[in-house]
């Protein structure tokens, strides 16, 4: 590598490479069910951003469960959370990445 | 930035500063008891009564703050996926299906924090970096930061998680007692495939939980109608009825699979049943009558929910080892 940063394990092997590292977490927060929810990052405006969303303490098969939206918008800085249109919404963690290129 | 640090990688992308949270190796989760089941149709034997099948390893961890789990398989032919993650004060569980009815080689879940979740080290060197307000750590090189090698936009899976064409139906006129399932509920050829250089079947570990559920059933009506005497080879005492219903029901869970340089989001079925009932009218000497049985029933009426893409993200699992 010409630039970045190596951490290596106590055993002398590669723990940690700025060169291997596509994507950033940038944050995690947990969204109430049927709540809507919008987080502005401005340290990420003009990145690629992706949303991931697990639903929390939902069971399996017993019910149906919806899973709420996750929108990236206003130059990939706002990440907005709500219902599906007309469906409740179960609680979600959301966990917000982002890939400067 | 006005100060503190920041490491680029040879692109020029932002990899380590003060604003971004990186995760950190929590340790992985301990694994608990496995279900296994759904080889085939529970108590049906018969046509197309082979199914995936599935196990559902139960993992905990404790920690403070929001783990993200990675599940690093020991069997990258079989598909995975978290169908639930569950919090019980500082204490995480984590369901992971796979598919198949064996529980050997169960997967390994790697869990992540942010790092300022992570347990205070004793260790005197290394490097820590902060957010603006001095309190907040992002990053901890005495931690295993957690290395994203890949990910992307995982779209969904086939809206049909069933390996038959169409899903299944309801269709009348068969025979009474009728009960030979003609659809095929695996899911095996069912999924979308994204290319990613990380993918691989030797260390890889993905983070994507299982958003998209379906439930599908095939049902068939039969019906015969009988006459209750002859006299002369006329039926001269009216007819009696016969009906009969067989359904077959598959519930599937949105699930992953890492090849080389391929990440797949398909299916595999999480529950099944069968249920059969017989009934017959009263007429002439004949009093009515019938039974019925079934294994289970279905959580919802027949739909495909949640068929939305989702994020996710690939790590190299040697690396925290």
């Amino acid at each position: 590598m010409a630039h970045g940063l190596n951490v290596y394990k106590v055993d002398g092997s590669l723990g940690f490479s700025t060169a291997d590292v596509t994507w950033q977490t940038i944050a995690q927060f947990t969204v109430a069910a049927n709540a809507t929810v919008a987080n502005t990052y401005s340290e990420i405006a003009g990145m690629t951003v992706i949303a991931q969303r697990q639903l929390v303490n939902v069971p399996p098969a017993a019910q149906e469960d919806y899973v709420p939206n996750a929108v990236i918008s206003n130059n990939s800085q706002t990440v907005t959370v709500s219902p599906q249109s007309g469906l409740s919404s179960s609680q979600c963690i959301i966990h917000v990445l982002a890939q400067d290129t | 930035m006005a100060y503190g640090f920041e490491a680029k990688n040879d692109y020029g992308n932002i990899i380590i500063n003060d604003t971004i949270e990186n995760l950190h190796f929590i340790g992985k989760a301990t694994r608990g008891s496995a279900d296994s089941a759904y080889g085939d149709i529970p108590n049906y034997s018969g046509s197309n009564d082979t199914l995936d099948g599935r196990v559902v390893h139960t993992y905990t961890i404790t920690c403070s703050g929001t783990p993200v789990a990675f599940i690093k398989p020991n069997d990258y032919s079989r598909w995975h996926s978290v169908i639930k993650q569950s919090v019980s004060g500082t204490t995480w569980t984590f369901e992971v299906m796979i598919s198949g009815t064996s529980t050997s080689n169960p997967p390994d879940v790697y869990c992540f924090v942010n790092a300022d979740d992570i347990p205070s080290s004793s260790e005197t060197h290394g490097m820590q970096v902060f957010k603006s307000d001095g309190t907040t750590k992002t990053f901890d090189s005495r931690k295993q930061p957690l290395a994203i090698t890949g990910g992307g936009t995982a779209s969904a899976p086939p809206s049909d998680p069933t390996n038959s064409s169409g899903t299944p139906g309801t269709t009348s006129g068969h025979p009474w007692n009728y009960a030979t399932n003609d659809h095929d509920f695996r899911s095996s050829n069912r999924y979308t495939e994204h290319s990613n250089s990380a993918a691989n079947t030797s260390d890889a570990m993905f983070s994507c939980p299982s958003l998209a559920q379906a439930c599908y059933k095939r049902q068939m009506h039969g019906f015969h109608q009988s006459c209750i005497c002859y006299i002369f080879g006329w039926c001269a005492c009216g007819y009696q009825d016969h009906w009969s219903t067989a359904s077959w029901w598959v519930m599937y869970r949105n699930a992953f699979r890492l090849r080389s340089g391929k990440f797949d989001a398909g299916w595999t079925g999480y529950a099944a049943g069968y249920a059969f009932s017989s009934a017959y009218e009263s007429g002439g000497w004949f009093g009515g009558g019938g039974g019925s049985y079934s294994s289970g029933t279905m959580p919802y009426t027949a739909k495909t929910i949640n068929l939305q893409s989702n994020a996710y993200i690939l790590a190299d699992s040697s690396r925290y080892d």
